[in-house]
């Protein structure tokens, strides 16, 4: 019935741009691409004005209406799923140099004109060093850039104006940037906007179209039609269709390039896949004994309880022994047999305190290996990093430790 | 002053667990699996997987209410596979799907990179679009 489902995956990037890729995603599922789309818009770390302390205003906005502008800045964010925490994370006090990034606003108006406060007058203070926090090699992960306002004195970047002020007013404010995701803020989306289209000539009828007389004279064919076939008028409904086709435009807003949106999305709902998976598996494959043997035995259990059935012949064979979904190093845990679209290798770089966080790193790829195992394509390093972190980190996967510890439900009673 | 902090929209609590599975006691074969802090983002994707299995009678997911940060998922099989193992085989499934797409976008963006087609001005285009706004044209103001 569904013949998709042996066919791979089409993938055509039709347009790069800096800040946009425009590309054709084909033999997938209507809500597969939607999650897809999902998940780049809303799931996507990155960081921004989280907190802003007004020490002067005497501009005609007030303090929250220009606090709300700042947040909405975006900050230069690249590897941000490395080179920075989650303060709900980090166990500063209320924010340090691992967690937080502190900007600073001070700009005041001595001629008789009217003076635009833009962004380009934040100012990243550069993290001075504390013994707050734990220590971590975040700092080193971070390009020269990272913090500051998209394009800031870029000639050919306008900047994002803030306010406006006159003579004699002044504006001075400190702001401490966060990491987030858009699901808390939308200020904290890498995307300013997804297209996303299918079906151009809408043959599937999934809308109807508003017409006066005829709705094919009316309302024009959209760029996308040239990739499909247009219907013959003699064609009947199809009603058992489903769309395979699907138009991308992704827009970044700068925090993060085109590129980067795209993997880590991928990489993004491949975390919540496994985790839902490891969730299952120690659900029913719980140790009899159950109750308080979980948390110490987290590490001890993941590999055994993680090895996919081989019936679903989905991962070769799982060479992973000792780390759980992180192989050892040199990759190679993990060759998806489905497809033969070559392996994708999990680094253990980002296994860090394994104690902690059985998890934490989900699917991790290392490009230098994935692109050994392309052949064709030369290893990238997008983000200026070499192996970005596909977990969103340890949001998911510090949780991960939990529920292994309580006795649950054994699967039984199957009628089979 | 007692609002709830907004990550606990999608960060797991200490005690919870990702999924609790419920089995049916009146609809032989069928579960309910309750998945937290998770959305319509991973609960269609999953049911449309899930759907195209052929071992499958039903399957269908609810996000219960739009403030509580959870969605239901229940799933009937025809007997030959649990719907626990029908729900992993999907994400297997799906991992596998994302995986292959991965390897093909990194080849893509390899192909368009050596064809050198990022301009190298940086957001040229924005920068091109700033410089129409000005003109007072862009909208009609009635």
């Amino acid at each position: 019935m569904q013949t998709y489902e042996d066919s791979e995956p089409i993938v055509r990037i039709r347009d790069y741009k800096q800040d946009r890729v425009n590309f054709m995603l084909e033999n997938v599922d209507l809500a597969f691409a939607n999650s897809f789309r999902r998940v780049v818009q809303a799931d996507i770390p990155t960081i921004a004005v989280d907190m802003v302390e007004v020490e002067a205003n005497t501009t005609v906005l007030p303090d929250e209406f220009i606090a709300h502008r700042i947040g909405m800045v975006p900050l230069v964010s690249t590897n941000c799923d490395e080179g920075m925490r989650y303060t709900r994370d980090c166990i500063c006090l209320s924010g340090c140099r691992y967690c937080s990034i502190e900007l600073r606003l001070d700009v005041s108006c001595n001629d008789n004109r009217t003076m635009e406060v833009t962004s380009n007058h934040l100012e990243v203070i550069p993290p001075f060093s504390s013994d707050e926090g734990s220590p971590g090699d975040e700092l080193t992960k971070r390009g020269d850039d990272f913090g500051q306002p998209v394009g800031k004195n870029k000639a050919d970047v306008p900047p994002v104006l803030i306010c406006k002020i006159r003579k004699g007013q002044e504006l001075k404010l400190r702001c401490v940037a966060k990491k987030g995701i858009a699901k808390e803020h939308a200020k904290w989306s890498p995307c300013s906007a997804v297209a996303f289209e299918y079906d151009p000539y809408n043959k599937l009828r999934h809308t109807t179209y508003w017409h006066e007389a005829d709705p094919r004279t009316e309302w024009p064919i959209g760029e996308n039609a040239k990739e499909e076939e247009a219907p013959r008028d003699d064609e009947v409904f199809d009603f058992n269709a489903k769309p395979r086709k699907f138009y991308f435009e992704v827009e970044t807003d700068g925090s993060l390039g085109p590129q980067e949106v795209i993997m880590k999305g991928l990489a993004e709902l491949q975390t919540k896949l496994a985790n839902l998976i490891l969730g299952l598996k120690s659900e029913t494959d719980m140790p009899p004994t159950g109750g308080d043997t979980g948390l110490a035995g987290v590490n001890g259990h993941v590999p055994t309880a993680w090895v996919p059935p081989s019936s679903s012949g989905t991962w070769g064979q799982n060479a992973a022994s000792g780390a759980g979904y992180a192989s050892p190093a040199g990759g190679g845990g993990w060759s998806s047999g489905g497809g033969g679209s070559g392996g994708w290798s999990t680094s253990p770089a980002q296994n860090t305190g394994g104690s902690t966080s059985a998890w934490t790193t989900s699917p991790t790829q290392n490009s230098g290996g994935a692109s050994g195992a392309w052949g064709t394509s030369p290893a990238q390093t997008w983000g200026g990093s070499s192996s970005p972190n596909a977990g969103s980190g340890s949001g998911w996967g510090t949780s991960a430790q939990q529920g292994w510890g309580s006795p649950t439900q054994q699967a039984s009673g199957w009628n089979l | 002053m007692n609002a709830p902090n907004r990550f606990e929209l999608f960060v797991l609590e200490d005690t919870e667990k990702h999924v609790e599975v419920t089995e049916d006691t009146k609809i032989p074969n069928a579960a309910t699996f309750k998945i937290l802090k998770q959305d319509h983002t991973l609960g269609n994707m999953i049911r449309a997987q899930v759907l195209a299995m052929p071992q499958v009678l039903f399957a269908g997911y609810k996000v219960p209410h739009p403030l509580h940060p959870y969605f239901l998922l229940k799933i009937q099989t025809d007997g030959t596979m649990t719907p626990q193992a029908v729900l992993e085989q999907a994400c297997t499934k799906l991992i596998a799907t994302i995986s292959s797409l991965e390897a093909k976008f990194k080849r893509e963006f390899s192909f368009k990179m050596t064809e050198g087609t990022v301009p190298e001005d940086p957001y040229g285009t924005t920068g091109a679009g700033a410089q129409g706004w000005g003109t007072g044209k862009d909208y009609l103001d009635f």
